[in-house]
């Protein structure tokens, strides 16, 4: 027996996080910096399932898979899973922000380097 | 100097994490809270996909506002991509590339089935794996291909925006009808229940479904056709 | 079904409903979306307010249920009291910034539903009990502020946008990592299980979660130094929505922090830490700050570490019952303070502060501009006054010194920062065009201000300490202001009438030495005052506030408790510098005064904190009762009023303020507010009786006040500006009172009081005639003076009366003055300070001779007019008429001056009883005169002697001759060691802000790092 699923499940989703924090940390085009906000959201998402997982557990949707009277032991915690759908939709829609604003500065300033994005300071 | 600052803070964060790994135990049994759901979701809600019941249900306070902030976020794009000094960009948009063979010629056969499949999977979400937001997802998906593969569509933005918009009412009255003629703001109970386990069934879950699944496809397709231009 | 319509519930209807049918509107009708949004946020805040009032009037919570099941299944909300104060709170500031706002929003459908949904979100952001909603909400505000930040798209907002983002979202996600391991551990999401089941809340991986939803609230609450994000959109976003951010948004998020802070009962420490540096560094570093928008920016910033800090402590030490006051206080002062300049930066439309002279024209911009500093400075009657007293006194009876030291020292900072501002708007420059000030735009920052008197009011009530007589004054100078279009001589007429009346009113049951005080003060400020009869102009709001500071003179004097005499003493120092910086060349110097003002009002407020504790009581009365040694306390109050009173090392804001106020101004500085911090001295230093220790600081207070008395003489000595002179003479003669205070007996107070009546008449009559030398001849240089004798023969009889009985020569009352302190100070033993105040005496005898007689004889060298005009020179009769009843009817003074010192000192051992007539028995005699007249001859003879051998090598050249020779002699003396002292720490602050700021290098990466790092800083100082 190997490691279990949600120790796999939550390493690789931490992985993620951190790849995710050194492309916002070090990579200079706005792209490639919500890319990184890209994987750290999607990093947190599969913490988040994985959280919810329980030895052996499976989907929780009644079916012929898993009779209604199984549903408290067999199913895995459906509330991470709920929470995950949420989680998506705004991810999603911070990224689709983010990109717009891309656009306009590519537009304003020509170029998608952060480095120029110093007008106001101190 | 920045590099080694990065790497720090990276390793620090990798050292927090691996605290959180480490003391991990995968768990045996869900929560009390879990528990009750999947006892509640299926007996009380008649619904057969437990997190859909969550969802709609039961945190459908959570799910009105993610409806919320897709919606801001249609409106948001629209505010940054529309008018202003953008339009620059039209030298390309006169002449654009023709897509490949393969992409104009797949699209006709896959589009129809793209199409049904959000379909189904907005329908079905009380009953297996999926629901509004993923269904409304693989429908903008399609439109996505579509703009792909004919670049000269026009999306009609009055019609989805008036879809859209008449969705997220609609959805509010649902809810409202729940305080009037149920146990409270979102309750699912305002239609009847029906047979677990067939598609009208699970009260007004479907209904509520349904109406994601539209808003969703009509506001990612908007967001979709906004960055295009 | 007016109930249905009116649950909490419905504010989310509404807005989700209103959002969601905005888009349909505008495919309907152009003008419907308006309409909608309208309906949508009115009937937002009008659930709340009834709501809001329903609960002030005892009804119970609001628990609002969603899906028709219980919490923690379904998610529930909250309206209770403190969630209808923010609630309510900041849907009046939406209502207001959407007015504001309105121009832009009107044309955008979308703009609109992102501001009405934004509004919504705030609200459950602070209704909210579930952890993940509260994500949700977050979420909504964040992505309703990313939208209505494109509203301007200048490449310098775009990229401030997208910095605000980046940080933001790392934040949220910190939070959305933690609430799901927050379930993991702990099996639920709602807020009050968490709370109840706090203590299960333990591991690495649950406390991890808990630090790191704490760590997503402070980065938005933006903590120094990871907040470059912040500042940056409040520098580049339009007015109107920097407005939002800096108080809606902050609002939502500080209430998040408010609602989960019993699950951060470990890091209560950490919070107030970060609040702290947050109040402390940003205030720092906005003093080098030029830009309007990003200044308010740091302040908004440092207001939100305050509010932190404050929450945090009052937690910590368990102090809830002063939270409504301290936090609720100072919120709603941070709100409509914050957005109200915000939104008059819109209006003005200038975004450098340089630009800000448009509005010196402007009176009502002024006016407002004036009330949202004052707010924002915490000073009254607004309500971050009373949070923050409450908040000192909290901290010191907790015996936080240190915490007690950041709110007063940051608050300095902010306040040198804002009246810097402030500064720039009273500067007219000629050629530039006035600001157009159109009403729509200036009526939400005016309905700020009346909102904030309004919450003054209220806090003033929930400190107990509303009165009628408290708020007298002001009330009194608002009606007067009402009527500020009448002419001048009128204004003047009427408020002389006015302060008579309601100081009548407000002394009427005063008893014992605050009688004294009060009648000496009123009615010597009432002739004083008279004098602006002779000038005919308009003078906008002077008179108001002159009537203001008069009467807050005698509410002083009728104060209880320390927090009224604080409230009074607040009132005069910001009323005499709005005086102030009305004169003509006034601008550089009102600044310094109010800094070193506000510095004494601080070391005030700690020294009341610190003797509150001591006593056990804040009635004034406790200060004459034994207590508990209270050294510290002594000190700092004694510093506090020193500094008032101009006393060495502290004086340099003193020549300036007096010399470059309005002429008349300055008499009634000189003569009838500096002795304000006379009579703070009175009150409290019977402190120092209480110990040896004490004693012995009473001893330094005296040399103190001698050093002073010598070094103001020695610098008259060296002026050849009259004012200058004057008022430095004022700071020396304030050096005797000194000590004759400190000498604690009986016979010391005594003096003081007769000195200070003295010099209330002696320096009236001099600025006074000055004004009429200035007025006929249009100069104040003594070296363009002189022969006025002829010219201004009243002016002259006056002024030498005055100099007689100032320079302590007999018979008039500088003497028996003099005389008096002499004797006391021998009955003391401080032969040292007698020296000193003979040499002082001395140095006095000089320039006053020369002032007299470089003004009065020798060649006219400037021809003026003739005699001063009658209205300046019937109060100096009056004056005069006044030094004569001193001087030869002593007793109607001693008399009740000692019955009412007596109570005093009756108690104690300090002053071994001796009568009244005793003291009388030492002064009569013809040979103290005459010995008097000996020594200052002998002295005077030696100097001469001196001049002779040393510069005299040609014959007598006459008096000037003779002073050069002095003032030469002098210079060693008289290096401004004390302005460049002071100058040197101005600078080494602003040098330290100017460094500190660096950290703000604008790039939007460094500003990620630093936000990771305070997480990690975070983790590591909590584990």
């Amino acid at each position: 027996m190997g490691l279990p699923i949600s120790t796999i499940l939550l390493t690789t989703g931490f992985l993620l996080m951190l790849i995710g924090i050194w492309g916002i940390l070090r990579h200079r085009n706005l792209l490639r910096i919500i890319i990184g906000f890209g994987l750290l959201d999607t990093g947190i998402h599969i913490v988040m399932v994985a959280t919810g997982y329980i030895a052996g557990g499976t989907a929780p949707i009644i079916d012929k898979a898993l009779g209604i009277d199984e549903a408290t032991t067999r199913a895995v915690d459906p509330i991470p899973s709920a929470l995950v759908v949420t989680a998506i939709v705004i991810g999603f829609s911070v990224t689709a922000v983010m990109l717009a604003y891309a656009i306009r500065i590519h537009d304003a300033h020509k170029t998608l380097s952060i480095d120029v994005l110093t007008e106001s300071k101190w | 100097m920045r590099t080694v600052f990065s790497i720090l803070a990276v390793a620090m964060f990798a050292v927090i994490f691996a605290g959180i790994v480490g003391d991990y135990g995968e768990r045996e049994s869900v929560s009390e809270l879990a528990r009750q759901y999947l006892t509640l979701v299926p007996g009380d809600l008649g619904a057969a996909n437990v997190v859909t019941g969550i969802l709609i249900t039961y945190r459908g306070f959570d799910t009105l506002g993610e409806v919320a902030v897709l919606f801001m976020v249609a409106a948001s794009v629209g505010l940054l991509l529309s008018g202003g000094e953008g339009e620059t960009h039209t030298a390309d948009a006169d002449k654009p590339r023709r897509p490949s063979e393969l992409v104009e010629n797949g699209t006709v056969v896959i589009l129809p089935l793209i199409f049904l499949f959000g379909g189904y999977v907005i329908m079905n979400g009380h009953l297996s794996a999926g629901g509004g937001f993923q269904g409304g997802a693989v429908v903008a998906s399609g439109t996505m291909l579509l703009m792909l593969a004919l670049p000269a569509t026009r999306l009609n933005h009055g019609f989805l925006s008036v879809t859209e918009s008449l969705a997220g009412v609609v959805y509010v009255s649902i809810g409202i009808l729940g305080l009037v003629f149920a146990a409270g703001f979102l309750d699912s109970h305002i239609l009847p229940l029906g047979d677990f386990g067939t598609l009208i069934s699970a009260g007004a879950i479907p209904v509520i479904s349904a109406l994601l699944g539209i808003k969703v496809g009509a506001e990612l397709s908007v967001i979709i056709d906004r960055f295009r231009s | 079904m007016v109930e249905a319509l009116l649950q909490p519930l419905n504010i989310f209807l509404l807005g989700l409903g209103g959002g969601f049918l905005i888009p349909l509107l505008y495919r309907i009708g152009k003008p419907l979306p308006a309409i909608a949004f309208v309906v949508a946020l009115g009937g937002m805040a009008v659930i709340a307010a009834v709501n809001f009032s329903n609960l002030l009037n005892g009804q119970p919570t609001i628990e609002v249920l969603t899906a028709g099941v219980t919490p923690p299944l379904s998610i529930n909300l909250r309206f209770g009291l403190w969630e209808g104060f923010f609630v309510v709170s900041v849907s009046i500031a939406a209502i207001l910034g959407a007015w504001q706002l309105w121009p832009r929003l009107r044309d955008s459908y979308g703009a609109l539903l992102l501001y009405l949904i934004l509004i919504m979100g705030i609200n459950g952001m602070v209704m909210t009990r579930d952890l993940f909603n509260l994500f949700v909400f977050l979420e909504i505000v964040s992505i309703a502020t990313y939208g209505l930040l494109s509203l301007d798209r200048t490449p310098a907002a775009l990229a401030a946008s997208f910095k605000y983002i980046m940080a933001t979202v790392l934040a949220s996600s910190f939070f959305l990592l933690g609430s799901a391991l927050l379930y993991h551990a702990t099996g639920t999401l709602n807020i009050d299980q968490l709370i109840a089941q706090r203590d299960a809340i333990s591991g690495p991986i649950a406390t991890t979660a808990l630090l790191l939803v704490l760590a997503c609230l402070i980065i938005e609450l933006k903590p120094f130094p990871a907040n470059g994000w912040g500042l940056d959109v409040y520098e580049t976003a339009p007015c109107g929505i920097a407005a939002l951010v800096s108080v809606a948004v902050s609002a939502g998020v500080f209430f998040a922090l408010f609602k989960l802070l019993p699950l951060f009962e470990n890091q209560l420490w950490l919070i107030a830490i970060s609040g702290g540096a947050t109040f402390l560094f940003s205030n720092l570093v906005g003093l080098k700050q030029t830009n309007a928008q990003r200044m308010l920016g740091y302040s908004s910033i440092a207001q939100m570490g305050l509010l932190t800090l404050a929450l945090a402590l009052l937690s910590k030490q368990g102090a809830t019952a002063s939270l409504p006051l301290v936090v609720g206080g100072l919120f709603v002062n941070h709100l409509f303070a914050k957005a109200g300049l915000f939104w008059l930066a819109g209006a003005v439309g200038q975004r450098d502060i340089d630009g800000w002279s448009a509005i010196s024209g402007r009176p009502t911009g002024l006016l407002v501009f004036a009330m949202l500093l004052v707010a924002i400075a915490g000073l009254p009657p607004f309500p971050g006054f009373w949070a923050k007293w409450e908040l000192v006194m909290q901290l010191s009876g907790a015996e936080l010194y240190i915490w007690i030291s950041v709110v007063l020292v940051g608050s300095l900072f902010e306040a040198a920062y804002m009246f810097g501002w402030f500064k720039q708007a009273t500067r007219a420059l000629p050629g530039q065009a006035a600001a157009v000030l159109g009403f729509s735009q200036m009526l939400p920052p005016i309905a700020c201000a009346v909102l904030l008197c309004i919450a003054g009011v209220i806090a003033a009530r929930l400190s107990e300490a509303a009165a009628l007589w408290l708020f007298a004054p002001l009330l009194t100078g608002g009606v007067l202001y009402a009527l500020d279009w009448l002419p001048g001589r009128v204004k003047c007429l009427l408020m002389m009438l006015s302060v008579l009346g309601v100081g009548a009113w407000l002394i009427g049951e005063v008893q014992g030495i605050n009688r004294l005080f009060a009648l000496l003060l009123l009615s010597g400020g009432l002739v004083v005052a008279s004098a602006a009869l002779y000038r005919t102009d308009a003078r906008p709001g002077y008179f108001p506030l002159m009537a203001v500071m008069l009467l807050s003179i005698a509410a002083l004097t009728r104060s209880s408790t320390n927090l009224q005499f604080f409230f009074c003493w607040e009132l005069i120092t910001l009323s005499s510098y709005f005086m102030i910086a009305q004169g003509q060349n006034a601008r550089p110097h009102a600044l310094p005064f109010l800094l070193f003002s506000l510095v004494s009002a601080f070391c005030l407020l700690a020294g009341f904190a610190l003797a509150d504790a001591a006593n056990g009581t804040p009635l004034l009365q406790a200060f004459r009762t034994g207590g508990a040694d209270a050294s510290a306390a002594f000190v700092l109050l004694a510093i506090g009023f020193l500094i008032k009173a101009g006393a060495i090392g502290f004086h340099v804001w003193l020549p300036g303020a007096y010399a470059e106020a309005d002429d008349d101004l300055s008499a009634m500085l000189s003569s009838v507010v500096s002795k304000v911090a006379i009579f703070g001295l009175f009150v409290v230093t019977y402190l120092a009786i209480r110990s040896e220790a004490g004693l012995e600081l009473a001893h330094l207070m005296a040399w103190t006040g001698m050093l002073t008395t010598v070094a103001g003489a020695a610098m008259a000595f060296r002026q050849d500006d009259v004012k200058r002179l004057l008022a430095y003479s004022s700071m020396s003669q304030l050096g005797y009172i000194i000590t004759a205070i400190a000498l604690m007996s009986h016979l010391g107070w005594v003096t003081a009081l007769y000195l200070v009546a003295n010099h209330l008449m002696v320096k009236g009559i001099l600025f006074l005639a000055v004004a009429g030398i200035i007025w006929r001849c249009g100069t104040r240089r003594l070296d363009e003076l002189g022969g006025l004798g002829r010219l201004m023969p009243v002016t002259f009889v006056t002024v030498a009366i005055a100099l007689v009985s100032m320079s302590g020569l007999p018979p008039l009352a500088g003497f028996g003055g003099k005389w008096l302190l002499l004797s006391a100070m021998a009955d003391k033993g401080w032969y040292g300070l007698i020296a000193m105040g003979v040499l002082a005496t001395f140095i006095g005898l000089l320039y006053m001779f020369r002032l007299g007689h470089t003004l009065f004889f020798g060649a006219a060298r400037k021809a003026a007019i003739g005699e001063a005009p009658a209205q300046l020179l019937l109060p100096q009769l009056v004056l005069v008429a006044a030094i004569f009843v001193l001087s030869f009817f002593p007793k109607l003074l001693m008399d009740p001056v000692s019955a009412a010192i007596d109570p005093y000192f009756a108690s104690t051992l300090v002053w071994e009883g001796m009568s009244l007539e005793t003291i009388y028995g030492y002064w009569n005699p013809v040979p103290v005169m005459t010995a008097t007249a000996i020594a200052a001859g002998a002295l005077f003879l030696v100097s001469w002697t001196v001049y002779r051998i040393g510069g005299g090598r040609a014959a007598v050249h006459g008096i000037a001759q003779f002073y050069a020779y002095y003032t030469a002699r002098t210079r060693p003396l008289a290096i401004p060691v004390a302005t460049k002292f002071w100058d040197g720490v101005a600078a080494a602050v602003v040098a330290s802000g100017a460094a500190v700021r660096r950290v703000y290098t604008g790039n939007g990466q460094s500003y990620a790092m630093y936000i990771l790092y305070y997480v990690v800083a975070l983790y590591l100082a909590a584990a």
